[in-house]
Formats: C-alpha cells, sequence, structure tokens
C-alpha cells in the first residue's frame, strides 16, 4: 500500500501533466482555426484555376503531356505527408500504417515506387526499413507557405517531365472536420479534368467561356503556366489540409488525454482520502484504548 | 461597368466589385480594359495593376505572376502576390534586391535558381518602382 506522501506526489504530477495538455488543447485550437482559414482563403483561387485550365483544354483542344495519362503506370513518385511532431493520436500512424500497406500491395504492379517525405514522423520511421526515398523535407511546424509547397512540386513535376514517373500521388491526411480526419491517397499528377471539373463549385464570374479568346502569348503556353500554377497549388492545399487536420487530431487527442488525467485525479483523490481517514481511525483507537489502560 | 474578382493563393479575395476601369501588366505590356472589352486571356508579369472602382475611388496593388481573363460577365484576375503600398517595406525591398542582384552576378545559379531569382528581382524591381512613384 502506498503511503499518503506517495499518492499527494502523485496527485501533484497528474494535476500538473493535466495542465500541459489543456494548454496543449487550446494551442491546437487555436492553430486550427488559422489553418481552416487558410483553406477557406485558397479554395476560390484554386478553383478558378482548374476552371479556366479544364475551359482551354476542351475549347482550345490543346494537348499537354501533363493532361495526358500514360498507359500502365509504372513508375510512381509518393509524397507522403504527416506532421514533425508527435502526440496527435493516430494521425501519423494511420498514414504510416497506409504507406507500408499500400507499397506491400503494389511492390509487384509497379517497378519503381519512389517516395518524397514531408514531415518528420514518417521519415523516421521509414528511415530503418528498405524504401527508395528521393526527398524528405522537414521543419513543416512552422507556417506552411506557398513558397515551399512550390517548390516541392515543381522539382516533381520536372521528373515528371522528364520521364521518371508515370504518376504522382499524395498520400495524406484529408481534414473533414475538427475531430476527423481521413487518409487519402490522390492522384496530382497527370491531371485528370473530367473527374475534377465536375464539384468546382462557384468560383467568381468565369462562366460563357468564349470560343473566340483572344490569348497572349497563345493558348500552349497560357495552359502551360496555368498547369504548373495548379499543381503548386494541388500540392499547397494537401499540406494546409493535413496542417489543419494535424491541429484537429491534436486538439482531440489533448481533450481525451486531460478527460483521462481527471478521472486518474479523481481516483487518486478518493484513495488518498480513505487512507487518511483511516489513519484518523487507527489514531483515535489508539488514544482511546491508550486512556482506557489507564483506568 | 464590369465586374472584377481577383485571388491569390493565400489570402485577399475581391469578389464583384464593379469597376470602370482596370490596368494590369500584361504579357505584352500595359494593358488597360474598359467595359465592353473582348474575351482576351493573357498572363500577367510583375507590376502595378490600378483599378477604378465605380465610385470613383481608385487603388493600386503591386502583383507578381499571374493570369487574367476577360469575359462578358467581367475580368478575373489571379495572381501569387498581391501587395499594397502600405504593406511594403521600402527598406526590406532595397535590401533584398540588393542581395538578389548580388547573388545574380557573383554566384553561378542552376536553371531553376536563375528563374527564381530573376522572378523574385522583378516583384521587387516592380515594388520599389511602385513606392517611388507614389512618392513624388
Amino acid at each position: 500500500m502506498a503511503s499518503l506522501k506517495d499518492i499527494r506526489a502523485r496527485i501533484e504530477t497528474t494535476k500538473n501533466t493535466q495542465q500541459i495538455t489543456k494548454a496543449m488543447k487550446l494551442v491546437s485550437a487555436a492553430k486550427l482555426r488559422k489553418a481552416q482559414h487558410q483553406i477557406v482563403n485558397m479554395r476560390p483561387y484554386a478553383h478558378s484555376l482548374l476552371k479556366v485550365i479544364a475551359n482551354i483544354a476542351v475549347t482550345e483542344r490543346v494537348p499537354h503531356p501533363l493532361l495526358v495519362s500514360r498507359p500502365e503506370p509504372k513508375k510512381i513518385l509518393l509524397m507522403v505527408l504527416t506532421s514533425d511532431r508527435g502526440l496527435c493520436g493516430g494521425f501519423n500512424g494511420n498514414i504510416i500504417k497506409f504507406t507500408e500497406q499500400y507499397l506491400k500491395q503494389n511492390s509487384d504492379k509497379y517497378e519503381k515506387t519512389d517516395i518524397i517525405f514531408i514531415g518528420r514522423k514518417a521519415a523516421d520511421y521509414f528511415a530503418k526499413r528498405s524504401v527508395s526515398v528521393v526527398d524528405t523535407i522537414t521543419k513543416l511546424d512552422k507556417d506552411i507557405s506557398y513558397d515551399l509547397a512550390s517548390g516541392v512540386a515543381e522539382k516533381a513535376m520536372q521528373n515528371y517531365l522528364d520521364g521518371h514517373y508515370d504518376e504522382i500521388r499524395m498520400v495524406y491526411n484529408e481534414f473533414k472536420s475538427a475531430i476527423s480526419q481521413k487518409v487519402v491517397c490522390e492522384t496530382l499528377l497527370p491531371v485528370d479534368l473530367t473527374k475534377q471539373t465536375l464539384d468546382l463549385g462557384d468560383a467568381g464570374p468565369i462562366p460563357g467561356f468564349s470560343t473566340d479568346m483572344i490569348y497572349e502569348p497563345d493558348p500552349e503556353r497560357v495552359i502551360d503556366q496555368l498547369l504548373v500554377k495548379h499543381f503548386s497549388v494541388q500540392v499547397f492545399r494537401c499540406m494546409a489540409e493535413s496542417v489543419a487536420a494535424e491541429h484537429g487530431a491534436r486538439m482531440t487527442a489533448m481533450e481525451n488525454a486531460t478527460n483521462n488525467a481527471r478521472d486518474v485525479l479523481n481516483k487518486l483523490t478518493l484513495t488518498y482520502n480513505k487512507l487518511r481517514q483511516e489513519k484518523i481511525t487507527t489514531e483515535l483507537i489508539e488514544i482511546v484504548s491508550g486512556a482506557e489502560s489507564l483506568k | 461597368m464590369f465586374k472584377l474578382f481577383f485571388a491569390t493563393p493565400d489570402k485577399k479575395v475581391l469578389a464583384d466589385v464593379e469597376l470602370e476601369e482596370i490596368t494590369l501588366p500584361a504579357f505584352r505590356g500595359e494593358l488597360h480594359i474598359l467595359p465592353g472589352h473582348a474575351p482576351l486571356m493573357t498572363s500577367l508579369g510583375a507590376g502595378v495593376l490600378k483599378y477604378k472602382l465605380k465610385t470613383g475611388d481608385s487603388k493600386r496593388l503591386v502583383i507578381s505572376w499571374g493570369y487574367c481573363q476577360v469575359s462578358a460577365e467581367g475580368v478575373s484576375v489571379l495572381a501569387e502576390t498581391a501587395v499594397a503600398a502600405d504593406e511594403i517595406d521600402p527598406k526590406a525591398v532595397q535590401d533584398h534586391l540588393k542581395e538578389s542582384e548580388e547573388r545574380l552576378m557573383t554566384e553561378t545559379l542552376t536553371d531553376e535558381q536563375l528563374v527564381k531569382v530573376m522572378g523574385d528581382i522583378d516583384r521587387l524591381r516592380a515594388e520599389a518602382a511602385f513606392l517611388s512613384e507614389k512618392a513624388q
């Protein structure tokens, strides 16, 4: 049986832990709001960009290497997006599990699967395992920026255009809501216009695409530039989603931790009081029986 | 009168703003658009974007790479960055510009770096020019 002093010490430490988890939850909540804001802000840009690309591609019939899917893709570039820090529940674990399974299932289907790790957690995990890593990007915990995303995107796209890869895919946590995330594997290149144009939503006044549009410089070059931007924006969007999901996951995890700490505290306090009363009772009995024997 | 839709990847979205006219740094030089312009699609370089609101107020922004689409409904502009005069720090612009120009002259850059540095310089020069124009 633990002594009163031991229990008191345990109560103290649990209280401290609870305070930390509570603070972390609040911080995550604030960061989540910011990250959510970022996603919302980017949407109109991304939507109108895609809409214009689709319109040019359809009306002008411009063929572009980024739009044509290659039959029987053999070489895959996988971008795996995790966080740099832990303490966010199953956020990173789910990604790692998914990636591992994906690699196992598709190892004989494709002749080459290269991986770019964005975020430290997955990179650390796979460092000891035999996967072909081309690049690792960390230090995502500060603000993700469009610059960072476009840097990654441009490099990946160059490799794609040079024929090093047939498909570029991104594995990341999609931000569903503050409490739920979903692991998704999305094909970013080649750009699939047929699927994406359907769910474009409202993105400002660009309907009524004219067929006698004047292009400066020419449709080919315009669409080329737009596609480059589109890919960067997609990479940025995935990063923003992942960051928002990370903060959401951490918020939930810390909320649970705070609740658990409260339960533990309740139990400990109960034991502590029981023990204290027991001690008092014993002391009383000793005094009474001592007085009794003197009579 | 026509409508302007304006977006950048991180912020500053103008939607359904009614304009009298707009001037853009287009691919072939400055492009001035008035109501009733023919449908046009052009890429934009770094430079100053000016627009005049229906109320008569005019606004100016420095933008870097983007594109502009003119249709019967209005003008939509997407730009990589957009800053107003009061958001530019003149000293930071000058320092950054000097640094980039020095890099260009002294270092051997790969193609990618070169594109980036050139882009930076274009944007910074546009910002600097914008500021000096404002000061006069």
